[in-house]
């Protein structure tokens, strides 16, 4: 934490006259401020997009019929602008996070239980181990043509595919973070009084954390891919339906938008959300000597 | 009045997974530690000293014989045994007040009866302004104050330490060695201290165990009488009483090592 810059945390205290900022000492402060400041940040980060959306602009104007293959981000910018005035645009968001949303707090909700639950005892975790690895790495997608066997074309399906994309690995680092907590640490507990639910609470949860930040968050990325593709094939109103079915009208920026729609949406996720909650824990851990 | 703990008759054999042969670790242990003491255990490698502490914490079964403390049977782990371990058992995600009070957070002990209790502890290893940082920001040495105090203050009738400063480097340990006698001086704890090092078992014991090679016996218990107060490395250098005794555990134990050597 300690070397993490704070904004305006360096302001309060006192300071000998800043110097120049036209001399050389007073430029050099200044670089180094501004690499640490969050604006720096945000420029690198605006710096990337506006280079991209010149690439794409410049396709754009090169291709015939840009409006079929490649229509350029002010054409795909004023389609948003449509969707959004007949309102479905942020229906259709709403439909896919509210999917996502419920399908990843209950494969929290029932994955990190199950995982720790299964990781106390060694016998019944070495039993489960591989099953939860073959099932981890068996993807959504995988699974949609079986579930729609059994649940057909129903909202009911896509849920359920969203829950098995995020509890599988979210319960399996779950199973190896508590499998991989030091029996010091469990046996130092038992020393101080500790109950077996107490060992859980305060050595075995807290232990497996990383594990689980990133079961969450691989969890959470595969069930953002498995909610656009089962909206699509089971023809579910969402984001993945609203790019589907733009395909058979030729809708090619509305098809775009939604690309970028999905993709910022998940970057916005993680850079805010999953990447703290991990980055939290294994620094906190000690995990990483920063 | 009887000892604070008794072992009478402990044996343990470990049974190997591989070749289905066992490891004969203790041999009819006895040994009694009455209530104040500090008693060293020192014995060559693999002799059973980490099992027989293991015992006493409640971590490991045993097969046969009696172990009590305060005239109470031995049955599992309890914080009447506080356990300092050899390295790393601090827990990595709690800070140091954290780890400290957490034998008491266990006991329910409400915040504001705990937190006077646990800046206590932390003055009393020297952690003062540490107190929320985390293990990994911590020094070797400080880090295992920090698992003494833990122990201290979920308050155990007796103290169990595992060769604690073994992973520290000389200077720090010396600097603990005497932290530890004081801690002793002010807590009146019963602790047994294993160690592998000669100088820490004749500086810190009021008695010393010395046991024989594998399976681990009590071979000799050397007295070292001198006060605690006394106890510092300026002048034990030049202390009869404890030169005599280093040199007597050291001869002891260097002929167990050597028989192992010879088998
Ligand atoms: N979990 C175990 N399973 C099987 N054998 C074990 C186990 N733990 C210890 N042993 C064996 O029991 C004997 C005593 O081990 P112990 O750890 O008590 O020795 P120690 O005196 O503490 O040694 P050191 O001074 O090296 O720490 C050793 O020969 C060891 O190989
Ligand atoms: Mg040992």
């Amino acid at each position: 934490m300690s070397y993490v810059a704070k904004p305006g945390g360096a302001s309060s205290t006192k300071r000998a006259p800043k110097p120049s900022l036209l001399s050389r000492e007073g430029l050099h402060i200044f670089l180094a401020r501004w690499r640490h400041s969050g604006f720096a940040y945000v420029f690198n980060i605006l710096l990337t997009v506006v280079i991209a959306l010149t690439i794409w602009s410049l396709i754009s104007s090169l291709i015939t019929n840009p409006g079929r293959y490649l229509p350029s981000p002010f054409v795909v910018a004023l389609s948003s602008v449509d969707v959004f005035y007949k309102g479905l645009l942020p229906a259709y968001y709403g439909n896919t996070l509210t999917r996502l949303v419920l399908g990843s707090i209950l494969g929290l909700s029932l994955g990190v239980p199950f995982g720790l639950l299964l990781g106390l005892n060694r016998t019944v975790s070495d039993m489960f181990y591989p099953i939860m690895n073959f099932f981890q790495s068996v993807s959504g997608i995988a699974i949609f043509p079986i579930i729609m066997i059994w649940w057909g074309n129903s909202e009911k399906t896509v849920f359920i595919v969203i829950l098995y994309t995020c509890f599988f690995p979210i319960a399996f680092n779950a199973l190896s973070g508590v499998r991989g907590v030091p029996l010091t640490y469990v046996n130092a507990a038992l020393t101080l009084g500790a109950s077996p639910f107490q060992v859980v609470k305060d050595v075995l949860l807290p232990g497996a954390m990383p594990n689980i930040a990133t079961g969450t968050r691989l969890g959470i990325g595969f069930a953002w891919r498995a909610v656009i593709a089962g909206e699509m094939l089971v023809g579910r109103e969402g984001l993945g339906w609203m790019i589907f079915t733009a395909r058979s009208a030729d809708l090619t920026a509305q098809i775009i938008l939604g690309m970028v729609t999905i993709g910022v949406t998940w970057i916005i996720l993680d850079h805010y959300l999953l990447r703290p909650f991990e980055r939290s824990t294994i620094e906190k851990w000690g995990l990483v000597l920063r | 009045m009887s000892a604070k703990l008794i072992v009478q008759g402990l044996t343990h054999h470990y049974p190997d997974e591989y070749t289905g042969e066992t490891v004969h670790a203790l041999d009819a242990i006895d040994l009694k530690v009455e209530e104040g003491e500090l008693v060293t255990v020192v014995g060559p490698s693999g002799c059973g000293k980490s099992t027989l502490l293991n015992i006493l914490a409640g971590l490991l079964p045993y097969e046969a014989g009696a172990v009590s403390v305060d005239g109470v049977p031995i049955r599992g782990p309890g914080s009447d045994r506080g356990v300092v371990f050899q390295e790393h058992a601090i827990l990595p995600w709690r800070t140091v007040t954290r780890n400290i009070g957490h034998g008491l957070e266990i006991k329910n002990v409400p915040k504001h009866v705990r937190e006077p209790k646990v800046q206590a502890f932390v003055d009393l290893v020297g952690l003062t302004g540490f107190e929320g940082k985390y293990p990994h920001e911590l020094s070797g040495g400080m880090k295992q104050r920090c698992a003494v105090a833990r122990t201290l203050c979920a308050d155990p009738a007796i103290m169990l330490m595992d060769e604690p400063f073994a992973a520290v480097d000389a200077q720090t340990r010396i600097t603990l060695q005497e932290e530890l006698n004081r801690i002793a001086i002010a807590t009146k704890k019963t602790i047994m201290f294993i160690t592998h090092s000669v100088d820490e078992a004749a500086f810190l014991g009021d008695r010393c165990f010395v046991f024989s090679a594998r399976p681990g016996k009590i071979k000799t218990i050397v007295d070292i009488d001198i006060p605690r107060e006394r106890r510092n490395w300026n002048d034990m250098n030049a202390d009869s009483v404890f030169l005599a005794a280093r040199a007597r555990i050291l001869k002891l134990v260097r002929e167990e090592v050597a028989d192992v050597v010879e088998e």
